[in-house]
């Protein structure tokens, strides 16, 4: 018997857990203060109708339609799909592949959230006041230089050890007495959380009176204040699709994994737009009020576009903590910043985690128990490059083909798989089968045309400006160079043996048969 | 923030607003179309 939802609510708040993430406060305010202000957002609403929604539709009623199959993962949907075609359960080998890639590095990271948060409250980087000093003290809590900060990983270790393990006790529980549970309750804590850091920032004023322009109304200016020049450059739409695609979570196979413990008769076309809406909330709405706004009113115009330039997580892991050095209850606000960026990874990494483990309990019938204890110990194994060679490169190679590239690649096969292999009429009954709302029908027409026109154009550029420079190793140093091989030969093997495992539970179900 | 800004940020906010609360609704109603 396969497991289900509990509720309606539950499944949504999973997937907008899912969802929600870092990327939601840190990615996005940087993505549209360099990419037109308040102009990145006409790129970013129209990926948001002709990608975003079309996908998460797409795939709450694939994962539906595959747990029906008792499948709860790409390569079983993709087979019942079309059972004719041998080799595409193959090709949804990805879809366990790049949930369990981006786990491997994701929980490293979300550990220094948990960190953080600790290290806020026991005022480890209390007097820090310049981004110089702090962004030594978060390279040596990486184990990247030894100072009088830390000496070595121990503490990162430890509360990676943590994450890890709420992590694993949390998939343990299975779908409604673990993912759903924590969701439930994650979810409203880090919109509440949210809302108080919101709040705070935003009633900042002028923290320096020698300096009055650095106001809060200039700094909501500096991320809203629209550059239509900007709407001219392929590129600026290029990153609004981007950050559509990452910040929903859809092409990574975690949607039809949660989607696949439906029953039949449940609704998905408003329960994927729920989602959808919540995780806008977390991002436009309270994502854009912290971190460039707080940043602008203690930095300036000019100190803000150096932040900007130097990437999302310094904002959040260097600028932020400075930040809070500088306002009253800054050791509270700190606290709750990283525990609110906690709450936004353990919902999402949990999420990566369920599709390798469906998978050995779907194909291999195995226990949840020892489905779990299979997960638990490969994956914790496989964490440990990424922590121990963080500064060689290792992660970022992981993001790219795991967090990037097959992404793309996945939403593109199973978009045509939806609306061309099984057509888009079956397709379009299914998407409504027992559905809260109906869609609007200009989407059949999106559906089938747009949205898979608009991922081939993403993946041919993801492909040529980011992909070839890396295969190629353009921007990598000749002594990391090893370690990204390394990387490289763990993936490709990596791959092999999830196309292993699914020809043989093929071949042991074919046998049973 | 200049008037571009107030536009672009109200609408974007409101649109989002106006949707999940929407959405939130239509959950909590219940009511079946198909």
């Amino acid at each position: 018997m396969r497991q289900t939802w509990g509720s309606k609510l539950g499944i949504i708040m999973a997937v907008a857990g899912s969802a929600v993430g870092l990327g939601n406060f840190l990615r996005f305010p940087v993505q549209a203060a360099n990419n037109g202000g308040g102009a990145f957002m006409i790129p970013y609403f129209v990926s948001l109708l002709l990608l975003g929604i079309p996908l998460m539709w797409i795939e709450w009623a694939l994962g539906r339609y595959g747990g029906g199959f008792l499948h709860g993962t790409a390569p079983g949907i993709f087979h019942s799909l079309w059972e004719k075609n041998r080799f595409i359960k193959y090709f949804g080998v990805i879809g366990i592949f790049g949930p369990l890639v981006i786990f491997i590095y994701y929980t490293y990271i979300e550990s220094w959230t948990l960190g953080y948060s600790v290290l806020s409250i026991l005022g480890n980087y209390k007097g820090i006041q310049d981004q110089q000093t702090m962004q030594s003290f978060l390279s040596a809590y990486q184990g990247l230089e030894k100072n009088n900060f830390f000496s070595g990983l121990g503490p990162a270790y430890f509360f990676f050890l943590i994450t890890f393990i709420a992590n694993i006790i949390v998939v343990y529980y299975g779908i409604r007495g673990g993912i759903e549970k924590l969701c439930n309750i994650a979810m409203p804590l880090l919109f509440i959380l949210g809302l108080i850091v919101m709040g705070r920032v935003l009633t900042l004023g002028v923290p320096s009176p020698n300096n009055p322009t650095w106001n809060i109304s200039n700094g909501m200016g500096f991320l809203w204040n629209p550059d239509f020049s900007a709407l001219l450059k392929p590129k600026v739409w290029l990153a609004a699709a981007g950050q559509i695609f990452f910040t929903l979570s859809v092409g990574i196979g975690v949607i039809l994994t949660y989607a696949s413990y439906l029953k039949k008769g449940d609704d998905v076309v408003l329960s994927g737009l729920t989602a959808v809406s919540t995780n806008e909330f977390a991002e436009v709405i309270i994502g854009s009020s912290i971190v460039i706004p707080a940043a602008f009113v203690f930095f300036g115009p000019v100190g803000i576009k150096d932040i900007a330039s130097s990437g999302a997580f310094n904002l959040g892991f260097v600028t932020m903590p400075v930040i809070f050095q500088k306002i009253m209850f800054g050791a509270f606000f700190g606290a709750i910043w990283f525990l609110l960026l906690f709450l936004a990874g353990i919902t999402s990494s949990v999420s990566l985690a369920q599709p390798a483990i469906a998978f050995l309990e779907d194909e291999f019938r195995l226990s949840r128990k020892k489905a779990v204890t299979i997960f638990g110990i490969a994956s914790f194994i496989f964490c440990q490059p990424v922590i121990f060679f963080l500064g060689k490169g290792v992660l970022n190679e992981l993001d790219f083909w795991g967090g990037t590239f097959c992404l793309a690649l996945f939403a593109t096969v199973e978009t045509i798989l939806f609306t061309w292999v099984f057509g888009m009429d079956k397709a379009w009954d299914e998407i409504h089968h027992g559905a809260d709302m109906a869609i609007p029908r200009v989407y059949r027409f999106i559906m089938k045309y747009i949205t898979p026109i608009f991922l081939i154009i993403i993946l041919g550029w993801w492909t040529v400006k980011d992909g070839i420079p890396i295969l190629l190793m353009r921007d990598v140093q000749a002594a990391d160079k090893p370690y990204i091989l390394g990387a490289r030969i763990f993936l490709v093997l990596l791959f092999v043996l999830l196309a292993i495992l699914v020809k043989i539970a093929w071949k042991n179900r074919k046998g049973k048969k | 923030m200049n008037t571009g800004g107030i536009i672009f940020v109200g609408l974007s906010w409101g649109t989002i607003a106006i949707l999940t609360a929407f959405c939130f609704y239509k959950v909590f109603r219940k009511k079946k179309v198909n």
